[in-house]
């Protein structure tokens, strides 16, 4: 049983909380990471199948992280999913995003999102 | 080089006045004279002057010529009284030696004593004329007993002195006028140049109270930001995790609801999404204000806005009642090129606002096309109308039609606001026709060919 596996970098909790628990009613295992520094050194370990990036984060924002993820070869194939309220902060991101939801995010959205993704074959 | 000789140090600005007038005439006399001296000299040596005449006038023009240069040292250094005296009394002294004492006193040189007279009045003060008359009238007087019998008995030549008083008084009442106006005019210049002075001063201080003015605008702008920033994030993270809550709750995430728990949540995603709604439009009406809304132009069909438009405004048209129809005219291009999204909110404010007034009938949204660069949205609805005197100001912000309705039909009033200013954003316009009684139609007129500065870059990536 391979069960696919999402990150969620955010630092609002209830949202992260949210965010994961739609992910996991899509049939993820999920991790949650609420700063930027804290996620940046965890993904040098680990290789998530999604990422939900928020890009308002303590000490390393969201689109450096995108950089990381992008530049990374081992990460290829993660799924970036860029969450922000924000809109014109999502057009100057450095690296292009599989995804932008903006805020806010309903949960029903996003589970269906997962579920997608989590059925969908590489 | 002559201008600087001219100088003299003073403070007062008539006694400058008068000192360099005198300076002027001792550089004439002065020139004069040594003009003369070199004649004498020149007509001696070359033999056209006898040693008699030589011996007699050199001594004389020189001493002339150095008491000339002394007055200027005086004048120059020290005091235009003691100098303008001395001129003044040196030509009364040289004129009374100019000629026969005869024509001193009476006759042909007579006429040489109301240069010093004239000259007084002018390098000393006005009244100073006076007494060079009376110096001169002594002078010729003491000439007179000295030299001609008929006098010797002390009798002063009466009509030469009189004469001497009548040139005196002329001289004195040019003179004084001359000052008068001289002084006039210098108070007048004072003036001028006090009145510059405030007059900068004041600039200075405006200037001043712009440049506060300017920085208070500019922390003000700042607050703006911050608060749109605040409201954008602190106010609609909070609804956000509420909307997400209620949501994972009513998908039974958290186990099995009950119909009363269902009907609970049901009511707090409403209310949440009304509340998201306000803070939606708050955050539209300060963007616009800032000028910081942009639009995204791309292609979309009329049929993709309708269906959006229907399943927003479905649930509230039938909570009330009321009917929405919908009607497309032909003429209207099937793919159009605009911001669907904020094409969806004016429609979607509009039916609010028609909905929100009216109780009985319905809405109904008809799409034509209006001329070759414009197509139209009319909203009509069976209300009870807006009367005439508040038809222009239901389109600015934070009013609303009737005031006293404010609390029956809540909101900020920002919704006919907004879509006055997006309309407008897309280089058209929204207009009103309202009967009292019998409802009213707005009017949104929308180009074809979308304005070009307004559009932006498409998005990377999806959007959700």
């Amino acid at each position: 049983m391979n069960q696919k596996f999402g990150l969620i970098i955010e630092d609002e909790e209830d949202l992260a909380t949210i965010f994961s628990e739609a992910l996991k009613a899509g049939g993820f295992q999920t991790e949650v990471i609420y700063d930027g520094y804290l996620a940046q050194q965890r993904l040098k370990e680990i290789c998530p199948d999604v990422v939900v990036l928020d890009l308002n984060l303590p000490h390393v924002d969201g689109n450096q992280l995108l950089i990381q993820i992008r530049d990374d070869p081992r990460l290829a194939k993660t799924r970036v999913l860029v969450a922000t309220a924000d809109a014109n902060m999502a057009e100057m991101l450095d690296r292009e995003a599989d995804l932008i939801l903006l805020k806010p995010i309903s949960f029903i959205q996003l589970r269906t999102m997962a579920e997608r993704l989590g059925s969908s074959e590489e | 080089m002559i201008a600087q000789l001219l100088e003299v140090s003073s403070t007062d600005l008539e006694d400058v006045r008068r000192r360099r007038l005198l300076n002027i005439l001792l550089f004439g006399t002065g020139s004069l004279s040594f003009i003369a001296l070199i004649g004498v000299v020149a007509a001696y040596f070359l033999g056209l002057a006898s040693t008699e005449d030589f011996s007699r006038l050199a001594p004389i023009i020189s001493a002339v010529f150095a008491s000339l240069v002394l007055i200027f040292l005086i004048n120059r250094r020290w005091s235009g009284w003691i100098a303008g005296s001395s001129f003044t009394l040196l030509w009364v002294v040289v004129f009374s030696f100019a000629d026969e004492p005869r024509q001193v006193v009476e006759g042909r040189a007579l006429f040489l004593f109301t240069i010093p007279i004239l000259m007084s009045s002018v390098i000393l003060r006005p009244w100073a004329s006076f007494i060079a008359a009376g110096i001169c009238g002594l002078v010729i007087t003491i000439v007179a007993m000295l030299n001609l019998p008929d006098y010797a008995q002390g009798s002063p030549p009466i009509p030469t002195i009189f004469g001497f008083f009548t040139v005196a008084f002329v001289a004195w009442l040019a003179a004084r006028s001359l000052e008068n106006a001289l002084a006039e005019l210098r108070v007048l210049n004072t003036g001028l140049e006090e009145r510059v002075r405030e007059r900068t001063f004041e600039l200075q201080q405006a200037n001043e109270q712009l440049t506060l003015a300017y920085e208070k605008l500019q922390e003000l702008d700042q607050l703006k930001s911050r608060f749109l920033s605040i409201v954008s994030h602190e106010l609609r993270t909070p609804l956000n995790a509420i909307q997400g809550f209620a949501e994972m709750l009513q998908a039974e995430v958290y186990g099995p609801l009950s119909q009363k728990q269902r009907g609970a949540l049901q009511r707090i995603l409403a209310n949440d999404e009304r509340l998201l709604a306000l803070v939606n439009d708050l955050l539209d009406q300060a963007r616009m204000e800032a000028g910081q809304l942009s639009l995204t132009f791309e292609p979309f069909t009329l049929k993709e806005l309708i269906e959006d438009m229907e399943s927003t405004m479905r649930v509230l048209v039938e909570a009330k009642k009321l009917f929405l129809k919908v009607h497309v005219s032909p003429a209207v291009p099937a793919t159009l090129v605009g911001d669907r999204k904020r094409l969806h909110q004016i429609l979607v404010n509009l039916i609010n606002n028609a909905l929100k007034f009216t109780q009985n009938g319905g809405v109904s949204v008809h799409f034509y096309r209006l001329d070759d660069d414009y197509w139209a949205i009319d909203v009509a609805d069976t209300g009870p109308g807006i009367a005439p005197e508040i038809r222009d100001s239901i389109f600015e912000p934070f009013r609303q039609g009737d005031v006293s309705a404010t609390r029956e039909h809540a909101g900020f009033g920002l919704g006919l606001s907004i879509v006055k200013q997006l309309a407008t954003l897309m280089g058209g316009s929204v207009s009103v026709i309202s009967e009292v009684g019998f409802g009213s139609t707005f009017t949104v007129k929308i180009p074809i060919v979308p304005p070009q500065n307004h559009g932006n870059q498409q998005r990377p990536g999806g959007r959700v």
